[in-house]
């Protein structure tokens, strides 16, 4: 459905000086800074896919959306979508294609929101009668009803998220972008956005490129996500294989009966490891042990074992690497270089 | 063309119903550009009583009078402006709401550009209009139009309106590459004041630099619908006018789209 080719994209900026008299030096210079916000990018999407596409602040996400909805020009390479080049041809390409941006709204913003998807009808050229049942799947699945008449200015955030999310699914679009849909939303109407978005691939098939900060969006929607930094691809596949990967650490606490052994229990010549395969820290207060390591390395029966040797254990919990955790090593560039 | 109509006709009926929205700042546009009227009219007042010769520039006062409120009728149908939602489009970013749509950005500009004038012909201008009229046969003592130089007015005042629009989208791309327009905007409006006829009309420049004139859009704006409405411009002179009107709507057009598709090729859409 979508096919990405090597796609770059730089921004080409006057260099600025700092302070009054950077200012004034800035007036006459003509440098000109290159940034390359995407660098050569390449993946290909099938249809019916709910692919989450993350990455930093400013590592380029929003960038390559917008290539792929016709706003911006890739400098080098092309994407197809749907077999129409977007920057070509986009006016068939915008037939075939909904966009939410988070951040702002494509809703007339001093009409009322009932005016808005009457233009939306006419512009996308959508049947009476597909119109009202289109309505109607989006009403049940966005709950529009309530605040349909009003204008879109007096919206609270939540409504006007979903307001957007069925401006953009009213032509029954093949692909859908969302940038960051559920930013700055609470979470009930996070959970009813991503149900929406869920039943509407389902329904549909409708393929969905999803941008996002939100951990919960990318867990309970993708089955596949594309990891980027500075511009760079730096991970394309499934979820359950990104936490396979690099989601190798475990955590095990324990309560304990016997504090004062602590001091006595090696754990690492126990279970014949080097140190930094397994850390252990022990709270006071709580009087909870925990040792973190490799799962591929050390057992939980193994290292229980080898813990009961020295001391009683009253309660045991096992913790897996939470998502959050592998994306933030990733962002703070820990797990890709080493 | 009827798919064009169903496409571009609701931008037109959404401009309108905006400025239903906001009557306010829409009553106190038409209190200002009167007043504005008002001076010039006091103005020319004392320039023909203290001028011994009963024409300036081919105009006895009393056409005068009618030039100085036609101007302010045609050029509130005419001018309006397109080149402030480019500004704000590409300020705010919003630009790129509008090219994920299977639309025209052009044709929608000037669709929303056609609602606001409807709403400014409907609302004040068919009314001074009209009192114009009456004002002209009673006190003045002129002729009153008569209903082909209206026929012709209005025509020439569609083709006005589509060269302004068009020409003013070809300006406001320049906020693509400087981002921030407002100040340009008030110089264009200055400078659209003195080269259209709104100020002085045209025939009061020496004839080299009207000469000059001839070869830019600007007087096809407010000058020539007005001079229609005269009477000034009759038979074949009117015709030509007409003609050089609809040459300059398809260069404008043209240009316009060349310049857009160099513009989309280095945009750049700010914030997010």
């Amino acid at each position: 459905m979508i096919e990405v080719k090597h796609i770059s994209k730089d921004f080409v900026t006057p260099k600025k000086y700092p302070g009054l008299k950077g200012a004034v030096k800035g007036l006459f210079s003509n440098e000109k800074i290159v940034k390359t916000a995407v660098d050569d990018i390449s993946f290909e999407i099938q249809k019916g896919e709910i692919v989450g596409y993350i990455g930093s602040n400013g590592a380029g996400k929003s960038t390559t959306i917008k290539m792929m909805t016709g706003i911006l020009s890739p400098t080098r390479g092309e994407c197809l979508v749907d077999g129409i080049d977007p920057n070509k041809r986009r006016k068939e390409n915008a037939q075939n294609i909904g966009v939410v941006f988070g951040q702002r709204t494509q809703l007339w913003w001093d009409l009322p929101l009932s005016e808005s998807f009457t233009v939306l009808k006419e512009i996308y050229n959508v049947s009476d009668s597909t119109y009202a049942e289109r309505m109607e799947f989006l009403n049940r699945v966005l709950e529009m009803q309530d605040f349909f008449d009003r204008p879109v200015r007096t919206l609270s955030l939540g409504q006007r998220m979903r307001a957007d999310l069925g401006a953009a699914l009213l032509h029954n679009p093949k692909v859908l972008y969302l940038d960051e849909p559920t930013i700055g939303l609470d979470l009930i109407v996070k959970d009813n956005i991503r149900e929406a978005i869920k039943e509407i691939n389902e329904r549909y098939q409708t393929t969905v490129v999803l941008t996002t900060h939100d951990i919960g969006d990318i867990e309970e929607l993708c089955n596949r996500i594309i990891v980027i930094d500075e511009g760079k691809k730096i991970y394309d596949g499934s979820l359950a294989a990104l936490k396979e990967t690099y989601g190798t650490k475990r955590r095990v606490s324990m309560e304990i009966r016997q504090p004062e052994k602590v001091a006595k229990l090696h754990l690492a010549s126990l279970l014949n490891v080097r140190e930094e395969e397994c850390s252990v820290n022990y709270e006071k207060e709580s009087n909870t042990l925990s040792v973190t390591f490799d799962k591929h390395k050390i057992q939980v029966p193994q290292l229980l074992t080898a813990v009961m040797s020295v001391m009683d254990i009253k309660d045991v919990q096992i913790q897996e690497t939470e998502l959050s955790q592998i994306v933030k090593e990733i962002y703070s560039h820990g797990i890709m270089e080493g | 063309m009827r798919k064009y109509v169903k496409i571009y006709l609701p931008f037109t009926l959404n401009a309108l119903k905006r400025q239903m929205a906001y009557k306010g700042a829409f009553y106190l546009f038409i209190l200002v550009s009167l007043f504005s009227s008002f001076i010039s009219y006091y103005l020319w007042k004392a320039i023909y009583t203290s001028s011994d010769q009963a024409t300036l520039g081919g105009l006895t006062q009393e056409e005068m009078v009618v030039y100085v409120f036609m101007v302010y009728v045609t050029s509130s149908i005419v001018m309006s402006s397109i080149s402030n939602y480019v500004s704000e489009d590409v300020v705010k970013g919003t630009v790129a709401m509008n090219l994920i749509k299977p639309i025209d950005y052009r044709m929608s500009l000037i669709a929303m550009a056609a609602g606001n004038m409807i709403y400014r012909f409907l609302v004040p201008s068919v009314a001074i209009w009209i009192g114009l009229e009456i004002y002209k046969v009673t006190a003045l003592g002129l002729r009153p139009v008569t209903a082909v130089e209206v026929l012709l007015y209005l025509l020439s005042s569609i083709m006005s309106f589509l060269i302004y629009v068009l020409f003013d989208f070809c300006f406001g791309m320049v906020a693509f590459f400087t981002t921030y327009i407002f100040g340009m905007m008030l110089a264009e409006e200055a400078l659209l004041g003195f080269l259209t006829g709104q100020l002085i009309p045209i025939s009061f420049f020496p004839s080299a630099v009207q000469r000059v004139f001839d070869f830019l859009p600007f007087s096809s704006m407010v000058y020539t619908p007005i001079m229609i409405y005269l009477g000034k411009y009759t038979g074949r002179t009117a015709g030509f006018m007409l003609f050089r009107q609809a040459a300059w709507v398809v260069i404008l057009y043209v240009a316009g789209g060349l310049i857009w598709k160099r513009v989309t090729k280095r945009l750049v859409v700010l914030g997010g």
